[in-house]
């Protein structure tokens, strides 16, 4: 069986889904037209029922509909009736996994298998169980009844007045459900007895074509269904021979299920620019909420979040403009009072945020974070936006929001189970967060301040880099034979036998390291002066003091990039200073490109 | 009557109201790769604070931190927050220190977070913490995530008159979290300044370096147990060993 949900008036129904409930339902009693067309000459689209009793025809000018005092008056919105679509398709999507997007406004779905379902809701209904007996033994009658009552509940839950209508084929249950005003069951075999008295309009004909019956006098289907075949054809065509047979509910076809294509984004646009974080938290709560729903009902995670914030520059560019007038939202209402900027000078700022020589949008702000393990947690997700936009500077007040997740399957099993308790993949990322929140995301050369250290493959000294410590054991057995190489050149060539990165890592972690000395580092290297004695330190001024040289080790040569802009040479010393507290060991080197010394740290 | 009813109802709300904290016996501990420390101490304890100290600059501390870091990071995850700036990831590896399972935390590289001007929720703009405070705020947070085995907080290249005055109940409460937790939080001083919130407090000299004709190969360290919890009294003797540079 096929049952058809069939919204009347559906321009006019899906104009008012926006408004809140309570003001629907008066709406929808009161005479409602739909305009469309060129803006200088809308014209009535669609108009309800009530509007209709009042004299209100499709293709009326608005001045015509305006004589109607009572009548209320709607733009038509192609985005508020594919939205109304996409609502009904999923109101008939919790009842059958098969469902065609038929017209605007009209669903058909197929009911075959889902005769227990509407059964076992008439247990919970009436409790009694007899009669789910009788429901399941043979009583389909019932059975679709109930069905076209919990469809009908269903789609009134969403804001809709419908029509049902269940029928043996797809066509027949869309034109009774169009033609009749009331719900409707066609049993098996009585379609053309039931679709009888249906005027021929309700058929898909071109204007051709009815015309044509019209002047033939068949306005019912009761007597298209009547002409002889063979003469329909003859006159009509093969057109003709198929609304003949829709008029006996006799053709099947095949449902053209849909297929919803899950879109995980949501957006928000503000009516006024807003400047206050808690504003745009609460709205982004929101957002997530919804996103983590959609996430949930489609058993999947987020592996990703992208967050785009519209910014508001036309008021930055207001004021690069010939008006001297402030704008008022631009400089925040605390500082207002003492640190009012002068228009001159908030007209050069203005004009320097919007002259950016990068050439990129200055009216968007984008983020994207890529999750360590996909996560369906609204909290941890709002955690880390929430972390990072404590620390964004803005140019201008915030536009719009939209949040998009990139959804994967979700983790089902743990990891590494011989691997060293870690933190939490989840909680990790928003503890980095937070400690970035606090130390800084990068330094001025761009290394990152939190992280894994990681060695560069270069001689040149201080070279490192810091990783995400999010992929602990997966870069872990990546990164031990290049890490040993570089300090240990014996290990590297046990190293080198070994020919499983897994290996390599057991070998690395098996190894006793003697304890040795290490050099802690001055970031930047400290500027000195030197004194030599022939080729040897003999003093070197540390702290704004001359300190006597002990023992010195050195020089050490190393020089690299010499084929580029970055090449470096230098010389180390290892240098024992008489302090007042005792012997330090430094290690203090002579960029000879430049001739000048440096500290470069201590040996502690 | 009325006590037993008064106590039963303050149980119900706070349950450890009315009871002794007691630590726990078997803690456990990280061994520090250094025979004499490890011989003296059984190494770095869990669920306690230990101080490492070294007035002087080369004293030998950071060494014996890299020695720790090694060791734990074999089978631990590791924090080290690095109040200066002064890691060398070259002679961590060198030691041995397993870098991929250390989270590195660098402070004191940036101004702290900045708010846009258009944000009027009252926060300063350009809020600046200096790195003795970034150093504290992070240990906080990796203290309350939980996860690491190891948390290292090395304040070494902080000046003496400046971390002398962190409160102490700073101390003390990183001593009572960490007590919960199977971790260690060792921090690399000049000077100790957790006093008795301190589970074990090691304090390290230097003697000369030994130098191989041209080369500087060796130097001998001293490790003298201040503070024990475990073991009362502790033993005043200094026990010596002997570091190499990576060349040697």
């Amino acid at each position: 069986m096929f049952a058809c949900i069939y919204i009347p008036d559906f321009p006019v129904q899906a104009a008012l889904l926006s408004e809140p409930a309570e003001k629907r339902t008066d709406l929808i009693r009161s005479p409602i037209a739909i305009l469309d067309g060129p803006a200088h000459i809308p014209r009535v689209f669609a108009a309800n029922s009530a509007a209709r009793r009042a004299g209100i025809q499709i293709g009326m000018t608005k001045l015509q509909v305006e004589i109607c005092d009572s009548i209320a008056l709607r733009k038509r919105s192609l985005a508020a009736e594919e939205s109304a679509q996409s609502v009904l398709l999923n109101c008939a999507a919790t009842f059958s996994p098969r469902v065609e997007s038929t017209a605007p406004g009209a669903v058909i779905l197929d009911l075959t298998g889902t005769e227990k379902l509407f059964a076992k809701r008439k247990v919970d209904q009436f409790d009694g169980v007899r009669r789910t007996d009788a429901c399941q033994a043979g009583r389909p009658r019932e059975i679709w009844k109930s069905a076209a009552h919990a469809i009908a509940a269903r789609t009134a839950e969403a804001g809709f007045h419908t029509r049902i209508a269940i029928a043996a084929n797809p066509d027949t249950a869309f034109l009774a459900a169009r033609g009749f005003s009331t719900n409707t069951m066609i049993p098996v075999g009585e379609e053309a007895q039931h679709l009888a008295p249906l005027p021929v309009v309700t058929l898909p004909l071109s204007p051709e074509t009815l015309a044509t019956l019209d002047s033939w006098g068949v306005r019912t289907f009761q007597s298209l269904a009547a002409l002889p075949s063979v003469a329909i054809v003859e006159r009509l065509g093969q057109e003709g021979l198929y609304i003949q047979k829709l008029t006996h509910g006799t053709i099947f076809r095949p449902l053209l299920t849909f297929e919803p294509e899950a879109e995980f984004a949501a957006s928000f646009e503000f009516d006024d620019p807003v400047e206050t974080l808690e504003s745009i938290f609460f709205i982004l709560n929101r957002l997530l909420q919804e996103l983590c729903a959609r996430l949930l009902s489609a058993a999947q995670a987020a592996s990703e979040l992208r967050l785009t914030i519209g910014l508001n520059v036309r008021q930055l560019a207001a004021l690069c403009g010939r008006e001297e007038r402030e704008s008022p939202r631009v400089v925040p209402r605390r500082s207002r009072a003492k640190t009012r900027l002068s228009p001159e000078r908030s007209r050069r700022a203005a004009a320097a945020i919007l002259s950016e020589p990068s050439g990129e949008s200055k009216d968007l702000f984008e983020h994207v974070w890529k999750l360590p393990v996909p996560t369906q947690d609204k909290n941890l997700l709002f955690s880390l936006i929430h972390l990072h936009l404590q620390n964004v500077t803005f140019s201008a007040p915030v536009r719009f929001l939209r949040l998009e997740v990139v959804p994967v399957k979700p983790r089902l099993a743990q990891g590494n189970l011989f691997a060293p308790p870690s933190p939490e993949p989840e909680k990790l990322e928003l503890t980095l967060k937070r400690i970035r929140g606090v130390v800084g995301a990068t330094d001025a050369e761009g290394t990152g301040c939190a992280g894994s250290p990681h060695l560069l493959d270069t001689h040149k000294p201080g070279s490192f880099t810091l990783q995400r410590f999010s992929d602990l054991e997966n870069s872990l057995s990546q990164a031990f034979p290049k890490a040993i190489s570089q300090a240990h050149p014996e290990r590297s060539r046990l190293i080198r036998k070994a020919n499983q990165p897994a290996q390599s890592k057991d070998l690395y972690l098996t190894t006793n390291f003697a304890p040795a000395i290490s050099l802690r580092l001055f970031r930047p290297a400290l500027e000195t002066i030197v004194e030599l004695d022939g080729e040897k330190p003999h003093f070197v001024r540390l702290w704004n003091r001359q300190r006597r040289v002990r023992a010195a080790s050195g020089p050490w040569s190393t020089s690299g990039n010499w084929w580029n802009a970055a090449a470096w040479i230098r010389e180390e010393w290892d240098v024992a200073l008489q302090t007042s507290t005792g012997i330090v060991m430094y290690r203090i080197y002579r960029d000879c490109l430049q001739s000048r010394w440096f500290v470069e740290g201590v040996f502690d | 009557m009325r006590a037993a009813l008064l106590k039963a109802q303050i149980e119900r709300t706070f349950p450890a109201a009315f009871t002794v904290y007691q630590r726990s016996e078997n803690r456990g501990s990280i061994p520090t790769g250094i025979a004499g420390i490890d011989d003296a101490v059984r190494g770095v304890p869990l669920h306690a604070l230990t101080e490492i100290c070294g007035s002087l600059a080369s004293s030998g501390k950071t060494s014996v931190l890299h020695s720790l870091l090694a060791q734990a990071t074999r089978d631990r995850f590791c924090a080290l927050v690095d109040a200066t700036d002064g890691f060398d990831p070259v002679s961590g590896q060198a030691a041995g220190i397993v870098l991929p399972r250390l989270l590195w935390v660098r402070c004191g590289k940036n101004r702290g977070p900045q708010r846009s001007r258009f944000w009027r929720d009252g926060m300063e703009n350009g809020v600046k913490l200096p790195p003795l405070e970034q150093a504290f705020k992070v240990t906080d947070i990796l203290l309350q995530s939980g996860g690491f085995g190891l948390i290292a907080v090395d304040l070494s290249g902080i000046p003496e008159r400046i971390v002398r005055r962190v409160p102490l109940t700073s101390w003390f409460r990183f001593s009572r979290v960490i007590e919960r937790q199977p971790a260690a939080l060792v921090f690399i001083e000049q000077e100790p300044h957790a006093t008795s919130c301190a589970g074990l407090v090691l304090r390290v000299t230097s003697n000369l370096p030994a130098l191989s004709g041209n080369l500087f190969t060796q130097r001998d360290l001293n490790v003298e147990v201040v503070r024990d919890r475990e073991k009362k009294p502790v033993s005043p003797e200094k026990r010596g060993f002997s570091f190499h540079t990576q060349w040697a």
